[in-house]
C-alpha cells in the first residue's frame, strides 16, 4: 500500500528534506527575530546616523527578491572572499566538544542562513516597529514620570508591550520563513522542495512528490497558525487592540 | 579592503569589481534575445508581474465580494481555499500548475503562462482577505441604505460600496504588486528566462562576475520595486489610511 504511494526510500528523502526545512526555518526566525528587533530600534533610533542607514538597510532587504538575494550570498560573496576562506568554507569541519561532534555545514546552509535570515528580519523589523507605533505615548510619560531613564524605558516598558502587540504578524512571518526557505533549494540546498523535485525525477510520482511536500509545507504552517491561536486565547490581551 | 598595490592577481575586494559585464550585456539584462528572439530579461519580469498583478487583481475582487456575501458552507469552503493557496509556497504552487496546467488543459502551457497562473491564484489569495477587509470597514448603515433606495446587493455593491471601500484598499493592492514583482523572479525554476534566469545564465557564462552581476540585478528589482512602494505610501497618506494598517 505504502509502496504504491511511494517507496520507503523516497519517504526518506522527503523526511530528511522536512527536517532540513523546519530545521532552517526555525534557526532562520530566531535569528531574524533578534536581528529585527535590532534594526526596528535603529530605524526609531533619534540620531539620524542610526535611523537612516536602517532605513536603507531594511528598504533593501524587502524590496528585492530573496532568490535574488540567495544568489548574491552564494554566488556573488563567495567570488569576493578571499581564496583561502572559501577553501575553509567549502572543506568540512568538525570540532569535538565535550557532549557532541559540531560540524561546519557546507557554503549552501550558509549562505541559506544567512540569505534567509536577512531577508526575514527585514520583515520582522517593521512588524515590530508597527508594534513599537502601538504603545500609547502616555506609557511612556507614565514611565518617565517614574523616573526611569531611556534604556529603561524601553527595556521595561515599551518592548514588552509592542511584542504582544507585534506577535500575531511576527507569526505571520515564521510563516512566510518556512514558505521562503523553499526559495533555497536554488542554491543547492537540500531541503523540502530540493528533495520533491528529486524524487519527482527518479520515481516519476509527481503526484505522490509533491502531494506529500505540500501536505508538509500546510501542516507546518497550519501548526503554527494554530499555537498562535492557542496563545492568544489564552492570552486575550495579545495582539493589537482593535 | 585590501590594498590597491597589489596587481590584478585575483578579485578578493570591493575595489577589483568590474562592471564592464553588465554594460557588456545590458541589452540581454533588460530584453533578452529580444527582437531576435523571445522577449526576456526585466522586460520579461515586468510583462509577467502586470499580467498576474491584473488577474489577482480581478481574482481578490471577486473572491473577496463573495467572502462578505457568501454565509455558510460556502464561506467555510471559500476560507479554506484561500488559506491553502496562503499556506502553500509560491514554488510549490508553481511546481503543480508547471505539471497539472497541461494535464488540465491537454495543451502545451508555455513556462510564462504557468507562472501567471500560479501567482495569480497567491496574489487573489491575499487580496481577496483585503478586499473583504475594506468592504467589512464600511458602517453597515451603507448597506441598509442602499436596500432603502431600492438597489439590489449587486447594484448596491457596484454603486455604493466599491466606490468607498476601494480607495482603503489601494495600499493592500499595491503592497502585495510588490510581492508579486519580487515572486515572478521564482519563475526561475522552471526555466522562463525573465530577469533573475537571465543573470544566472549570463553569471554561468562569464563565470567570474557574479558579485556585479547579481548586485545590478538587485538594483533592477529595487528600483521597480520601491517606486511602487514610494506610491503606495503617497496614496496611503493621500486617503489617509496609514495609521489605519490596512
Amino acid at each position: 500500500m505504502l509502496d504504491d504511494l511511494l517507496a520507503p526510500k523516497y519517504i526518506g528523502w522527503l523526511i530528511d528534506g522536512f527536517l532540513v526545512t523546519l530545521a532552517l526555518s526555525a534557526l532562520a526566525s530566531a535569528a531574524a527575530t533578534v536581528l529585527g528587533l535590532m534594526l526596528c530600534l535603529a530605524r526609531l533610533a533619534p540620531t539620524r546616523w542610526l535611523a537612516w542607514p536602517a532605513l536603507a538597510w531594511l528598504s533593501v532587504f524587502r524590496n528585492t527578491p530573496l532568490l535574488v538575494q540567495l544568489f548574491f550570498w552564494y554566488f556573488g560573496l563567495a567570488a569576493l572572499m578571499p581564496q583561502g576562506l572559501l577553501e575553509w568554507l567549502n572543506t568540512p569541519h568538525y570540532w569535538h566538544l565535550v557532549f557532541f561532534d559540531v560540524s561546519w555545514p557546507p557554503f549552501e546552509y550558509v549562505a541559506g542562513f544567512v540569505g534567509l535570515t536577512l531577508f526575514t528580519s527585514a520583515f520582522i523589523a517593521e512588524e515590530f516597529r508597527a508594534g513599537v507605533r502601538g504603545v500609547p505615548t502616555t506609557q511612556t510619560a507614565a514611565a518617565r514620570a517614574l523616573g526611569l531613564r531611556p534604556l529603561q524605558i524601553w527595556r521595561h516598558v515599551v518592548i514588552p508591550q509592542a511584542f504582544r502587540i507585534a506577535l500575531p504578524p511576527l507569526l505571520g512571518q515564521y510563516m512566510n520563513a518556512v514558505k521562503n526557505s523553499s526559495l533555497t533549494m536554488a542554491i543547492g540546498l537540500a531541503e523540502l522542495s530540493y528533495a520533491s523535485r528529486q524524487v519527482e525525477t527518479e520515481t516519476f510520482k509527481t503526484f505522490q512528490a509533491f502531494g506529500i511536500a505540500t501536505l508538509l509545507y500546510i501542516g507546518t504552517v497550519a501548526l503554527i497558525e494554530l499555537a498562535g491561536q492557542w496563545v492568544q486565547r489564552r492570552n486575550p490581551t495579545l495582539g493589537a487592540a482593535r | 579592503m585590501g590594498s590597491t598595490s597589489q596587481p590584478d592577481t585575483g578579485r578578493g575586494a570591493l575595489n577589483t569589481m568590474d562592471f564592464s559585464v553588465i554594460a557588456n550585456n545590458l541589452s540581454y539584462f533588460l530584453l533578452g534575445a529580444w527582437p531576435a528572439g523571445p522577449l526576456g530579461g526585466a522586460a520579461l519580469t515586468l510583462v509577467l508581474s502586470l499580467c498576474s498583478a491584473l488577474a489577482s487583481g480581478v481574482l481578490g475582487l471577486v473572491l473577496g465580494v463573495a467572502l462578505s456575501m457568501a454565509r455558510g458552507r460556502t464561506r467555510r469552503t471559500l476560507l479554506l481555499v484561500l488559506g491553502f493557496f496562503r499556506a502553500i509556497p509560491a514554488l510549490m504552487l508553481i511546481f503543480w500548475t508547471y505539471f497539472l496546467l497541461p494535464i488540465a488543459f491537454g495543451l502545451n502551457v508555455p513556462g510564462v503562462g504557468t507562472v501567471i497562473v500560479a501567482l495569480s491564484l497567491i496574489g487573489g489569495s491575499y487580496l481577496a482577505h483585503s478586499v473583504y477587509a475594506g468592504i467589512s470597514s464600511l458602517p453597515p448603515g451603507q448597506w441598509q441604505a442602499s436596500a432603502a433606495l431600492g438597489l439590489r446587493p449587486l447594484q448596491a455593491l457596484r454603486h455604493v460600496i466599491l466606490p468607498q471601500a476601494l480607495p482603503i484598499m489601494l495600499p493592500s493592492f499595491l503592497n502585495q504588486w510588490i510581492a508579486l514583482i519580487k515572486d515572478s523572479s521564482l519563475a526561475y525554476v522552471i526555466g522562463v528566462g525573465e530577469l533573475s534566469f537571465v543573470a544566472t545564465q549570463v553569471s554561468n557564462r562569464e563565470m567570474v562576475f557574479p558579485t556585479e552581476i547579481f548586485l545590478f540585478v538587485a538594483l533592477l528589482y529595487f528600483v521597480i520595486c520601491s517606486s511602487l512602494e514610494l506610491g503606495a505610501g503617497a496614496i496611503a497618506r493621500r486617503y489617509g489610511t496609514a495609521g489605519k494598517g490596512t
